[in-house]
């Protein structure tokens, strides 16, 4: 099952050259390598279950000298979240894109992203983190900049910019640990970190430079334009999977590796940054004319409330209640990265059938495009946090934390960011169910549709109805 | 510690907050590619001088391999944002 | 050379340094600041050396200067005449006189802070390190590591994943320029003066290239250096205004581009189905399958070095051939850009 690991790298990698070399294969190719990769996360997920955190040494040289691969229940999670995303987001590409050049261009680079992603996630190295991320950065502008649009470019050379700016606050952050620690491996450095001027100032460029590719406010400013004017299944993949990517790390470095290193005022500091991500993008969602729009700031809000576990995380003491609040945050992740991947979907839909994406003119559209309607509706109850969702379970252990250690404030925040997320889901689906005479003539297409809808379904009832063997599996490595 | 390692540290250091200032104060699109360049070749230098083990002594090998990657990657994203800089004139030529 | 000759180089070298990072980055002239950045480049590289590490500089002078100097020039002569700057006008918020005295004295203190925290955060690292603790290991192990230089053996056998994930970063960056549009026009055809240097120079790179590749084993080199040595023989052709630049076209050039993430895979992967961990060579084909790899790296590290100057796919034969004739007939001795 180790084996599982390195395959998950290589498969997309080697799907991406099979992609470059034979263009006119590249759909099947494509869709091949997604099939593979996912039946490896599941092994992988499977082997985590079962016989708990895996290591895999590549080359053979014990982690330190070379560069190990990690997997615990949190990674393996994460990693089946990005498989199920990308092969959804992939099967709905394969119609998306009707040109032959359009898709020799995409999915090169698409499987370029999947690894990226897939090794980023299963990195035990500090150097190696910096790599995948820089993969990361430069296929997701790539994928954002296709299409060529003169807001697309601008948007995506902003996207690099900000990104480069993030690596390299990160990689310094890294070549202050080795000045001190003389390893840049997670796991031995977790056991020999201490406070002090080294640890402090390595994870505060470390953080700084991931919460600028996280999009936390006020860092967020680059991230509503490039994944609202990236072609649809980039947007998904954008909101749903490389924010997140960044936001795992912080997690791995706050609550791992960096664990007797953080103190209370640097996570109320995340919390204070987090919520005011959660009130000032569900604001700007409900502003909002368009439907990428919309989304890509219910984005920036919704990071902002895995922020808010922060502060609780490092108040509660380490014990069952904290299990369950770690568990709630990344019940929440898993969600929303289900959710807004098919919202994006189903956006994207609307936006090839109707020609445009603005809300006000959505009227009608509940009756031509019902799946796709529906699915934004699945989508919508995940973002608001409704039960059964997963989100409904997430945030419930964000209040029982909040609750328990006093920090009222956080509820507050949390409960005006929901009420804000139900106005502007509200907003879109009473435009969308507006009254226009039509014919009862409903227009589905299999490819383009279910795959929205069953991420969207994934978000709003599997995950909250297994929500018992996502904390059961959680225990496993942290 | 050595003089060696902490003068060519600090000038790291430097360098570092002097590429950040410029991309973060720069209009001119080019020169924000420059400065992050220049913050890069900071922290490179934080590195190879971490690595210094002093005159005839081999240094420690491994920070020169990070670099000679962090070379590699920068020069990449410095093409691929140039790209970027140079479709845009075209656009707004276009317009 | 004694202590105190050594500190007045040192001293000098890092104002240079310094000096130089802090003009390129001053005033507004991009040419000048661009310039300024490859000089940069190549004092850094002389440090690179003076740290005894001459892999570095290597790639610092080759890749650094050279090939990140040679594209921001291009960029920058490539815009129209009437254009002053390239402006991001639209993705700033700010009046047309740009930041205001505050913000800049802000960000400047901040900046300073900056330097000072990373400087504080050193002098304690420097105190409790420098562990030996990977030194010695790489030093052990390099005897069954395939290689005696040092860094190849990091690069390309304790640390090759690293390594396999830089070519793939390569990979997307010439795959995202090749998505943005077509190739930059070429150059006017070289009069005889630069014709004449450039076909005694070009066999030169490429010779220095097999040698920099044969030698990185044991010696500084490498595939690095080797491919953007590659890289800079296609570089001087093009800028000599010829419309072949070495590069294939069609499904070969993309087998070459995809050479050394294809190779790396490949050893990998056929490692790993052998019962051997992924990447772990046998000792007695080490050597021998990390020159198989780095050959395939250097064409792919060349190609994609030249591509992104290129700046697109390159045209095919039959179209510039077309082209060379049309320019041959029209050519003045000047090398100059054409008008796009």
């Amino acid at each position: 099952m180790t084996d599982a690991m390195i395959w998950l790298v290589a498969l997309p990698l080697a799907g991406a050259l099979a992609t470059l070399l034979l263009p006119r294969s590249a759909t099947a190719a494509a869709i091949g390598t997604g099939l593979a990769t996912t039946i490896a996360a599941g092994l992988l997920l499977f082997g985590v279950a079962t016989q708990g955190a895996q290591q895999y040494e590549i080359g053979g040289w014990t982690a330190g000298l070379g560069i190990a691969l990690r997997a615990d229940g949190l990674s393996a999670l994460l990693l089946m979240m990005t498989a199920l995303v990308v092969l959804a987001a992939s099967v709905y590409a394969s119609a998306y894109f009707k040109r032959p050049f359009e898709r020799a261009r995409f999915w090169p680079l698409w499987l370029l992203l999947w690894t990226s992603l897939n090794a980023l996630l299963l990195s035990g190295d500090l150097f190696n983190l910096y790599v995948t991320l820089e993969l990361l950065g430069l296929s997701a502008v790539a994928l954002a900049s296709l299409g060529g649009k003169h807001a697309a470019v601008e948007a995506a050379l902003r996207y690099l910019y900000v990104g480069l700016l993030g690596s390299m606050m990160f990689l310094a952050g890294v070549s202050l640990i080795y000045a001190g620690y003389g390893t840049l491996d997670l796991a031995t450095l977790a056991r020999v970190v201490e406070p002090g001027p080294v640890a402090w100032s390595a994870l505060a460029m470390m953080t700084a430079g991931l919460l600028l590719k996280t999009a936390l406010f006020p860092l967020h400013f680059w991230l509503p334009p490039a994944h609202a004017s990236a072609p649809a299944p980039v947007s998904a993949v954008l909101s749903a999977l490389v924010v997140k990517a960044a936001f795992y790390l912080v997690l791995r470095l706050w609550l791992d590796v960096f664990a007797n290193v953080v103190t209370p005022v640097a996570a109320n500091l995340l919390g204070l940054l987090g919520a005011g991500a959660v009130l000032w993008g569900s604001w700007r969602a409900l502003q909002a004319e368009r439907l990428k729009l919309l989304a890509a700031y219910s984005t920036v809000a919704q990071l902002g409330y895995l922020f808010l576990f922060f502060p609780l995380l490092l108040a509660l003491p380490p014990g069952p209640a904290r299990d369950l609040a770690a568990g709630g945050l990344v019940m929440l992740a898993l969600t929303h990265g289900f959710a807004k991947a098919g919202l994006f979907l189903a956006i994207g839909i609307i936006q090839q059938r109707c020609g445009h994406d603005t809300i006000r003119e959505l009227g009608g559209t509940a009756q031509r495009l019902p799946v796709t309607i529906f699915a934004i509706a699945l989508a919508g109850v995940a973002l608001i946090g409704l039960p059964p969702s997963g989100a409904f379970l997430g945030k419930w252990q964000l209040l029982a934390g909040a609750v328990a250690t006093g920090q009222w404030w956080w509820l507050v925040v949390t409960a005006i960011g929901s009420l804000l997320a139900a106005a502007y889901i509200f907003r879109v689906l009473g435009h969308a169910f507006g009254h226009q005479p039509y014919p009862n003539q409903p227009v589905t297409v299999a490819r383009d549709e279910w795959p929205a809808l069953l991420l969207a379904a994934m978000a709003a009832l599997v995950l909250g109805l297994a929500g018992a063997s996502v904390w059961e599996l959680l225990e496993i490595g942290t | 510690m050595m003089t060696a390692q902490w003068l060519y540290g600090l000038t790291g250091c430097l360098i570092v907050a002097l590429g950040l200032r410029g991309a973060l104060l720069h209009d001119s699109l080019l020169q924000r590619i420059v400065a992050i360049n220049v913050m890069g070749a900071g922290v490179f230098l934080l590195l190879i001088a971490v690595a210094y083990r002093g005159p005839g002594l081999a240094p420690d090998p491994l920070p020169h391999a990070l670099v000679l990657t962090g070379i590699v990657v920068a020069v990449s994203a410095t093409a691929l944002a140039l790209a970027l800089v140079r479709r845009l004139h075209a656009e707004r030529d276009d317009d | 050379m004694n202590t105190a000759s050594l500190l007045v180089f040192d001293a000098l070298l890092m104002l240079t340094l310094v000096g130089l990072a802090w003009a390129a980055l001053a005033g507004s002239d991009e040419r000048l600041s661009v310039i300024l950045f490859i000089a940069f480049g190549l004092v850094l590289a002389v440090a690179w050396a003076r740290l005894l590490a001459p892999d570095v500089a290597l790639a610092e002078a080759a890749i650094g200067a050279g090939l990140s100097g040679a594209l921001l020039l291009s960029a920058v002569g490539s815009r129209p005449r009437g254009a002053s700057r390239t402006r991001a006008s639209s993705m700033q918020n700010h009046t047309e006189e740009g930041n205001t005295r505050v913000l800049q004295w802000t960000i400047t203190l901040l900046c300073a802070a900056l330097a000072g925290i990373l400087a504080w955060a050193l002098l304690h690292a420097l105190d409790i390190g420098p562990t030996d603790m990977l030194p010695q290991a790489i030093s052990a192990n390099l005897a069954t590591s395939g290689v005696s230089n040092p860094v190849t053996a990091v690069l390309l056998n304790f640390r090759a994943y690293d390594t396999l994930l830089e070519l793939a970063v390569l990979l997307a960056a010439v795959l995202g320029i090749f998505a943005l549009g077509p190739a930059t026009p070429g150059y006017q055809p070289a009069g005889p003066v630069f014709d004449g240097l450039v076909r005694w120079l070009v066999p030169v790179l490429i010779l220095t290239a097999g040698y920099l590749l044969w030698v990185g084993a044991h010696a500084p080199g490498g595939a690095f250096q080797a491919g953007a040595m590659l890289a800079a023989a296609g570089v001087v052709l093009r800028l000599s205004g010829r419309s072949s630049i070495g590069l294939p076209n069609g499904l070969t050039l993309r087998i070459v581009m995809a050479a050394g993430v294809g190779m790396f895979l490949l050893v990998g992967l056929t490692l790993l189905v052998l019962g051997r961990p992924f990447l772990g060579y046998p000792p007695a084909w080490a050597g021998t399958l990390i020159l198989m790899i780095e050959t395939a790296a250097m064409l792919s590290i060349a190609a994609t070095l030249l591509l992104a100057f290129h700046g697109g796919r390159p045209k095919s034969h039959a179209l510039a051939a077309r082209t060379e004739s049309a320019n041959a007939a029209t050519s003045n001795t000047c090398n100059e850009e054409q008008t796009p």
